[in-house]
């Protein structure tokens, strides 16, 4: 563990976002002032958080924290959803929620392995790019699974339908604001909210193990995010308030879990309609980039195995399974 | 076994792209095999004034079944490396074992990594990073 008990205790203390004089933390931990200022030292250092220093007043964090607790999102979670975890993990800090659990799960497949993390060192996007993930502010989640048959082939549609998952979730935090950018881009009023990257490994006709993660901005500091090259948003800016983190962990999972759980029997069948509906790229002129080439069209939606349909300028539609898309001025 | 239910079967196999299909039922078997190893030859019998094409053709042929070739499971986008700027699974001339990842193939965001499914050295690598490939289109040649 990257926080020691004390430290963490001390973070717990100072989540508020209230002064707390050094004294009174001194009291209540039980150690000299001058440690408590070493342990917050720390604290910012590592985790790069902003903690004021003011005489007189005591340290104060410049926004408030929730932090991730396991007993906190098992409340949220329902009876299934518990059924299906077979290990909860919360990390205060990793490299990369997805890159641990590809690991761990490279020898000994497992389902239901859930990792959280506070923050991450080397959070990635597609294709090498950074996920931006400060601490303690947003949700980076991974889940692995195994599933036993059917191949590669059988778990292609897992994309959209984690998407429709993440959508359900966040409905369910009376946010409604939110589309799908094809293939699983969480978007907002044209911004990306959220991303989600799978890895696959196994079999290519049998058992494969997968590993599904899920970047959520619910609050990211300006300051971090200066080197986002695309258009982004978090749920603070949507709602004007900062979400319950736990909460919404807890119904990640509860969407999630299940979906994935039943998805070699139910297929991406099951969630199309509802894909459908999240759509904010139908009827949108745009580019697809795959390989060296780009490809122009509007967008005609996705056909029943979840490739992107592109109407050409000749009138032809063409189905895409991979490429990337690029479009202005969506709503979502 | 009904002729229009073997027709009705091979209209599945190619709509479904799964590249071989296997039924029993009772005494009567079928097997539906779309790329085939040994592919049976319908070609015309050659004709005796073009013996110089024969040839050559023959011996195209024979080089390409030297090796072992690791066809695209999917379509989607061919990686050679994790992310780009780092190491390639797999350089021309490298001995892969069983199970060894040889590249990566996106389709719809999801990144599979695609295992070799012979032990041997790398002579081939036949598609270009970051390009899309076909289902069953050839990636590697492994002898």
């Amino acid at each position: 563990m990257l926080l020691t008990d004390k430290q963490k205790k001390i973070l717990t203390l100072l989540a508020d976002g209230e002064f707390h004089s050094g004294t009174v933390l001194a009291e209540i931990m039980g150690i000299s002032r001058a440690a408590v200022c070493n342990h917050i030292n720390h604290l910012s250092e590592v985790l790069g958080l902003s903690i004021a220093a003011v005489s007189g007043k005591g340290y104060r964090l410049d926004k408030s924290v929730e932090l991730l607790v396991q007993e906190e999102i098992e409340m949220v979670l329902n009876e299934r959803s518990k059924t299906l975890i077979s290990q909860l993990e919360i990390h205060d800090q990793i490299d990369s929620t997805n890159r641990y659990l590809m690991e761990k799960t490279r020898h000994s497949a497992a389902s239901g392995l859930v990792c959280f993390a506070e923050q991450q060192t080397a959070g990635k996007g597609r294709r090498g790019r950074e996920w931006v993930s400060p601490f303690g502010s947003n949700i980076y989640l991974s889940i692995a699974w195994q599933f036993p048959q059917g191949g590669y082939a059988a778990i292609a549609g897992l994309s959209l339908a984690v998407g429709v998952a993440v959508i359900r979730a966040l409905r369910e935090q009376q946010l409604y604001d939110v589309g799908l950018k094809w293939p699983n881009d969480i978007m907002s009023q044209g911004r990306k909210l959220g991303g989600i990257l799978i890895e696959v490994s196994g079999e290519v006709d049998g058992g494969c193990n997968v590993v599904i993660g899920i970047g959520l901005n619910l609050f990211l500091p300006e300051n971090k995010a200066q080197n986002i090259a695309q258009a982004w948003t978090d749920i603070t800016k949507i709602t004007g308030q900062r979400p319950l983190r736990n909460a919404l962990a807890g119904d990640l999972l509860n969407h999630l879990l299940p979906m994935i759980a039943d998805f070699e029997e139910r297929g991406l069948s099951a969630y199309l309609d509802e894909w459908r509906r999240y759509d904010c790229l139908k009827g949108q002129p745009a580019l697809l980039f795959v390989g060296q080439k780009t490809i122009e069209g509007i967008v005609e939606g996705v056909n029943d195995d979840g490739l992107l349909l592109l109407k050409r300028n000749d009138g032809t539609v063409q189905a895409f399974a991979s490429g990337e898309v690029s479009f202005s001025g969506a709503s979502a | 076994m009904d002729i229009r239910k073997i027709k009705k079967l091979i209209e599945i196999v190619e709509e479904s792209g799964i590249a071989e299909l296997e039924i029993k039922e009772g005494e009567e078997f079928i097997r539906i095999n779309r790329y085939s190893s040994a592919p049976v030859n319908y070609a015309p019998a050659p004709v005796a004034a073009q013996p110089v094409q024969i040839t050559a053709a023959a011996v195209a042929v024979e080089e390409k079944i030297t090796g072992h070739v690791v066809k695209s499971p999917m379509v989607g986008t061919f990686y050679r490396s994790a992310s780009p700027g780092t190491k390639v699974f797999v350089e021309i001339g490298q001995s892969v074992m069983v199970g060894d990842t040889l590249c990566i193939i996106e389709a719809m965001k999801i990144l599979n990594q695609i295992e070799s499914d012979k032990s041997g050295v790398v002579t081939k690598v036949l598609v270009d990073n970051a390009e899309p490939v076909e289902y069953g289109q050839p990636l590697f040649i492994i002898e």
